[in-house]
């Protein structure tokens, strides 16, 4: 996709983040497409949230540069922002205001009047309207701020980290939610630690290590170019995993998470 | 898409959520609204005016053994609660409510056999302790004479002077009103704003393409209004308690203005230097504490140490406490409260700037 003819929707070019001693981030540079689902790989310190922060213009970027959508990210980062959704690692809400009172808040911040109850509907919180974020379960969090980062349709949806810390079942559901939001033509990009997330969601993969991108490809061509190499796994293949024995005994369904 | 330039539309949005969120964070509430009331409530029904004594003020003018011996005469009356000075600060003490009743004992009085009338002035705000008083006087001055023939013509005249009633709600209300101002400011931002810092709410309004800036305004401006609602609910329970108000409510909406800027100014200094909760609540209550006991919320400054007194004057909350009680209790100008805008102007500039160079949005 990334060779595809149209221009990239995200362009990242030799980005550098450095804190003190540590170079958070050191010479990344990617594309995204239009419509694409790319994930950014990697373990915890590996520079994958700073590297989506200096894109999203929260954080100023040392050297390199970003261009979201045709703006160069360093120079209007209030313009990429007003393009773009952005829902923040543990990202939290104003307590005393309830999820209509938020939404219709940040909506206003976007210049824009919405339509908190058809949101909601999409992410499935629509008998929580009246309730305050404190006291959703970590799965309704984690959706609610999807669909906050939804009020100004955005171009590119960014994700840092969507599913970490929910049971497997809120993270299964997760994943349909952002199929859907794929399936509406919006652009998402997100961080993670699960790799079955990755190939579950993700058309290209990054994969970060010590502020750097190591692999950059399809799920399917970086397993591929692996076993190329003939790499085997020690252990037998089995057709199940501990995750699947347990899905199988507690079933699919979203539990009771109030 | 128009995210820029000057939004109304924003800034009521934001204003509306922080006036909403204040008014549902009930400790917030609490703190600042209910617990000044309390005080109020309690201070007010426990009425520390309840004393039965006479207070007089005796003015000597003749200086002799005889005006001598009728004051002494009168200082042992034990429902005389006696004060001595010359004629103008007793009788200015009288008008200002501090007294009940002032005799004035004439230079020429016991002079050449002479006895012309003493003169007691009753304050009109006091009108049964000072007729009673006079009453007191008049049957200390007879027994002074007993014996003596003939009698005097007149012994004891008395002259009604126009007086102002002060009490200790009088007193308090001003204060309570200058601490409310210095609590809505210091804690209501130092632990709200640190609060959206730790947490991670501020970040999130950092994603939106709208200045943070609009939200700092909103959060001022909110609290500039419920500072104002709250000054008028203590008024209105300082009225049903008896509070006399003698200046007018522009003059006091100013002070109560200009000082919640100063506190909200200190309340921005610390929660943009502090990271959580913790670091911001001692420092705040290090800088509350000293002002509500050393600023004259209570209690009158006279009492103090002159040291003390000295360095306490230039509190902030000394400045808008004064400012408050000379508009309330004396009817003042704000062209008269010179002294007390310079100091609050000088404080908003120091606390601003600190402010300004500590606040941290991360």
């Amino acid at each position: 996709m990334a060779t595809s003819s149209a221009p990239p929707i995200i362009f990242a070019r030799d980005l550098h983040k450095r804190y003190g001693a540590l170079q958070a981030v050191d010479g990344v540079g990617f594309e995204v497409a239009e419509g694409e689902v790319f994930g950014i790989l990697g373990p915890n310190g590996a520079g994958k949230t700073t590297t989506l922060e200096m894109i999203e213009g929260m954080r100023t970027i040392d050297s390199g540069s970003a261009i979201v959508d045709g703006i160069d990210v360093s120079r209007d980062p209030r313009a990429v922002k007003a393009r773009i959704g952005i829902q923040l690692q543990a990202s939290s809400f104003f307590d005393e205001l309830n999820l209509v009172e938020l939404l219709k808040l940040f909506g206003h911040l976007y210049g824009r009047q919405v339509d908190a109850a058809k949101l909601l509907a999409d992410v499935e919180l629509t008998d929580k309207a009246r309730s305050q974020v404190r006291t959703l379960s970590g799965g309704q969090k984690q959706r609610f701020s999807i669909a906050a980062a939804l009020v100004n349709e955005p171009r590119v949806l960014f994700l840092d980290e969507p599913t970490t810390g929910l049971d497997p079942q809120a993270r299964r559901h997760l994943w349909g939610l952002v199929r859907q939001i794929r399936e509406r033509g919006h652009t998402v990009v997100l961080t993670t630690h699960y790799m079955e997330e990755a190939e579950e969601l993700c058309d290209r993969v990054a994969i970060m290590d010590r502020g750097r991108i190591i692999a950059l490809d399809t799920p399917a061509k970086l397993v591929g170019s692996l076993l190329g190499r003939g790499f085997t796994k020690e252990r037998v293949e089995r057709l199940a995993n501990l995750e699947d024995v347990f899905l199988d005994l507690t079933g699919h369904d979203l539990r009771n998470e109030d | 898409m128009r995210p820029f330039g000057v939004r109304p539309g924003v800034f009521w949005a934001l204003f509306v959520a922080s006036v909403r969120m204040f008014v549902r964070n009930r400790a917030a509430v609490f703190f600042s609204l209910f617990l000044p009331l309390i005080i109020m409530l309690i201070f007010g029904v426990l009425n520390f005016e309840g004393s039965t004594t006479i207070k007089l003020g005796v003015v000597d003018e003749a200086h002799n053994e005889a005006s001598r011996n009728i004051a002494s005469a009168i200082a042992g009356v034990e429902s005389f609660e006696i004060s001595t000075g010359d004629r103008d600060e007793t009788l200015a003490a009288l008008r200002d409510g501090e007294l009940e009743l002032a005799l004035v004992i004439p230079a020429s009085w016991g002079e050449m056999r002479e006895w012309p009338a003493l003169t007691a002035y009753a304050a009109t705000s006091a009108q049964q302790d000072a007729h009673i008083g006079a009453l007191i006087l008049n049957s200390i001055v007879l027994r002074f004479f007993a014996g003596t023939t003939p009698l005097p013509e007149s012994m004891v005249t008395v002259e009604q002077v126009a007086a102002r009633d002060l009490g200790y709600i009088d007193f308090l209300v001003p204060g309570i009103v200058g601490m409310t101002v210095m609590q809505l400011g210091l804690f209501s931002v130092a632990f709200g704003f640190v609060q959206l810092k730790r947490t991670g709410a501020l970040r999130r309004l950092f994603a939106t393409p709208t200045s943070p800036v609009y939200f700092l305004g909103a959060q001022v401006a909110s609290r500039l209004i419920i500072a104002s609602f709250q000054v008028a609910i203590l008024f209105g329970v300082g009225i049903w308690f008896g509070l006399q108000m003698f200046g007018d409510y522009a003059s006091l909406a100013v002070i109560v203005l200009l000082g919640s800027v100063i506190f909200l100014a200190v309340g921005f200094a610390i929660a943009g230097w502090a990271k959580n909760e913790d670091q911001a609540a001692p420092v705040a209550n290090l800088i509350s504490l000293p002002m509500m006991f050393l600023s004259g919320v209570f209690f009158p400054r006279d009492a103090m140490p002159e040291f003390l007194a000295n360095v306490t004057q230039f509190m902030p909350l000394t400045y808008v406490n004064e400012a408050l009680r000379a508009i309330v209790n004396d009817g003042a100008s704000l062209a008269a409260l010179g002294p007390q805008l310079l100091g609050m102007g000088v404080w908003a500039v120091i606390t601003f700037v600190l402010a300004v160079r500590l606040f941290r949005w991360e």
